[in-house]
């Protein structure tokens, strides 16, 4: 990896009122591979994420798109870079998922760019490749869970930037539309070649699905590396004030944390 | 556009429009005709058109075409106002009226009736700045919401709240102006307050005209703009939209529509509830047929309104502003309702 990084974070550090939420915090964040935050409630994972699509103003520090300072951006020019999707978005239930998916489009287009063969190439790309173009003209509120959370992807990739980050995507899923999504995941990271930062609550997905785990906890990186490296058991006694044992998973050959007990 | 309900809804907004235009514009001439006296349809068209006889074309032009254009005006206004609060709060419950605007104009107007009013009843300047001191209120009225819910006023709820405290604020405020300030002209100030569209000449619906064309153009504006103003607030944001700011744009925008369309004709409640909710019925989901479809709507319902106190109680004139109250209390109530329903 001898990459400069999609994205650095550079001594990050954010507040909400008086509350500390973020301690100049720094990451490199690799291009074209997936990166999990995890670690226990209330570390900063969410707002780090939130920050890296300049949804929270830092109090100090700064976070390189590149070699650009995402806060020099235009709104729509940071739109085409960095996709988010939200940890629990809505719309109207009475929005097709075509109407949904073509949002998507929404910073690629103004009132000297109207809609191009561009735009929907990349909306039918996007459904086709997240498999909801069959479901394009249903109403949102008819959908199951797991063909919702499809669509919400849809979106994001229909956005076509080079860094898609998500917060806590299987969150309300069971445990097949969780691989489902997480699987949808990786495709977009090897298929469609994004820079994928997620937030996941589940050790043993992160552990599955990630090609660098970063461990946070009180607003600062605890560690970060291939989950290989991270997945010990005193590393994650520390940060998750959890005894566990951790074992190589006999199918897929990735680290399998068996929690035992609190500290 | 592809598919099959895309090309529905595209084939169903203009044929909506349509009809909600030919029966505004039947209902416009179905005011001009009505009254006193009854005209015919087709001498009320040609004296528009500059033929017919003395007494017609004063009754037509100078008594009745004034009331049915502000009508159309006003009622339009508040409905694109009502739009786009709807839009942008995601909320079909807001409108001027419970977001503090109305009652921010009437404050606005009291205020100036009362301050540059002179001992022998007369305004010692131009009525034509009535407009803007009902705008000064609105802006007051929603600026005040927007600051009290502070970091809460991305939330829909919180706003509609903080909307009707300070709506109730305002009221109490112009009833004590009414009572004890050196109003000589009470009796504009509760016409203005019930809201009634007689009395009306052209010069102020000149300005009425005036102002509102181009808030009208920057909502059909920003409409481009407001697509993602349907998602949540983070989805809306990583789009591309910064909601932040927009939502200030657009709330300063309906204040100043509801401003202009109440300065002449008063507080008329719910038509900026009622027919945003309406049109979105009627054509879909479409931002710009809604808008233009909520304008037409409005516009029907207060000349509709004008029409009801004007056939049922001649010859008193009963402010056209008790009619949509009369329905829109109910509607706003049973909107509350159906939303509980489906919230629980």
């Amino acid at each position: 990896m001898t990459d400069s990084p999609a994205i650095a974070v550079d001594g990050l550090t954010l507040a909400y009122g008086n509350t500390s939420v973020l301690d100049t915090l720094s990451l490199a964040i690799p291009r074209g591979k997936i990166t999990v935050l995890a670690g226990p409630n209330g570390c900063g994972k969410s707002t780090l994420l939130r920050a890296i699509r300049r949804l929270h103003k830092p109090s100090a520090g700064r976070i390189l798109l590149e070699t650009t300072d995402i806060a020099k951006l235009g709104e729509r020019m940071l739109a085409r870079q960095i996709g988010l999707l939200a940890q629990s978005p809505s719309a109207p239930e009475d929005m097709t998922v075509e109407e949904l998916v073509r949002l998507g489009r929404y910073p690629h287009q103004s009132m000297l760019q109207p809609w191009s063969p561009d735009d929907t190439r990349a909306l039918e790309t996007a459904m086709a490749g997240t498999g909801v173009t069959h479901l394009r003209e249903r109403h949102l509120g008819s959908l199951s869970g797991g063909q919702l959370q499809r669509v919400w992807i849809a979106m994001v990739l229909a956005q076509e930037t080079e860094v898609v980050c998500l917060d806590e995507p299987v969150n309300h899923l069971d445990m097949s539309h969780q691989l489902d999504c997480l699987d949808l995941v990786r495709q977009l990271n090897s298929q469609f070649g994004r820079t994928i930062v997620l937030v996941l609550h589940d050790l043993n997905l992160a552990a599955r699905y990630a090609d660098q785990l970063v461990f946070l906890r009180d607003g600062v990186v605890a560690a970060s590396g291939p989950p290989e490296e991270l997945m010990v058991e005193d590393l994650i006694a520390r940060v998750f004030d959890v005894d566990a044992m951790v074992i190589t998973d006999p199918a897929y050959g990735r680290p399998l944390c068996i929690p035992l007990r609190t500290r | 556009m592809s598919g099959l309900t895309s090309t529905l809804t595209t084939a169903r907004a203009p044929i909506a429009l349509a009809v909600l235009g030919s029966i505004g514009l039947l209902l416009a001439l179905s005011g001009v005709a009505f009254g006193s006296s009854w005209i015919p349809l087709d001498q009320v068209a040609s004296v528009i058109l500059g033929a017919g006889e003395k007494t017609q074309k004063l009754i037509v032009l100078q008594l009745r075409l004034p009331r049915v254009a502000i009508a159309a005006l006003a009622g339009g206004g508040m409905a694109v106002a009502g739009f786009l609060l709807q839009k942008i709060t995601r909320n079909a419950l807001a409108s001027p009226g419970v977001l503090g605007v109305i009652d921010g104009a009437a404050l606005g107007v009291v205020v100036f009736l009362a301050v540059l009013s002179n001992e022998s009843n007369t305004l010692v300047t131009s009525i034509g700045y009535q407009p803007l001191a009902a705008m000064a209120g609105a802006v007051l009225g929603i600026g005040l919401v927007f600051l009290l819910s502070g970091r809460q006023s991305a939330s829909a709820v919180r706003l509609l709240l903080f909307g009707i405290a300070i709506a109730a604020v305002f009221k109490a405020l112009v009833m004590v102006m009414m009572l004890i300030g050196p109003i000589y002209r009470t009796s504009q100030a509760a016409r203005w307050i019930a809201g009634a569209v007689n009395e009306i000449n052209w010069s102020e619906i000149q300005i009425t005209l005036l102002m509102l064309l181009p808030l009208l153009a920057l909502a059909v504006l920003a409409a481009r703009k407001m697509p993602p103003a349907d998602l949540d607030e983070v989805s809306a944001r990583s789009i591309g939209l910064d909601l932040p700011i927009f939502r200030v744009l657009i709330f300063a925008l309906a204040a100043g529509l509801t401003a202009v369309s109440v300065a002449f004709v008063g507080g008329v409640g719910f038509i900026g509830l009622m027919a945003p909710h309406l049109a979105r019925l009627v054509v879909g989901r479409n931002i710009h047929a809604g808008l233009f479809a909520s304008f037409l709507l409005g516009a029907i319902m207060l000349i509709g309104a004008d029409l009801i106190v004007r056939v049922l109680f001649s010859p008193v004139e009963v402010p056209a502003g008790t009619v949509t109250a009369v329905i829109g209390a109910p509607y706003f109530l049973f909107l509350l309702m159906s939303r509980q329903r489906h919230d629980g």
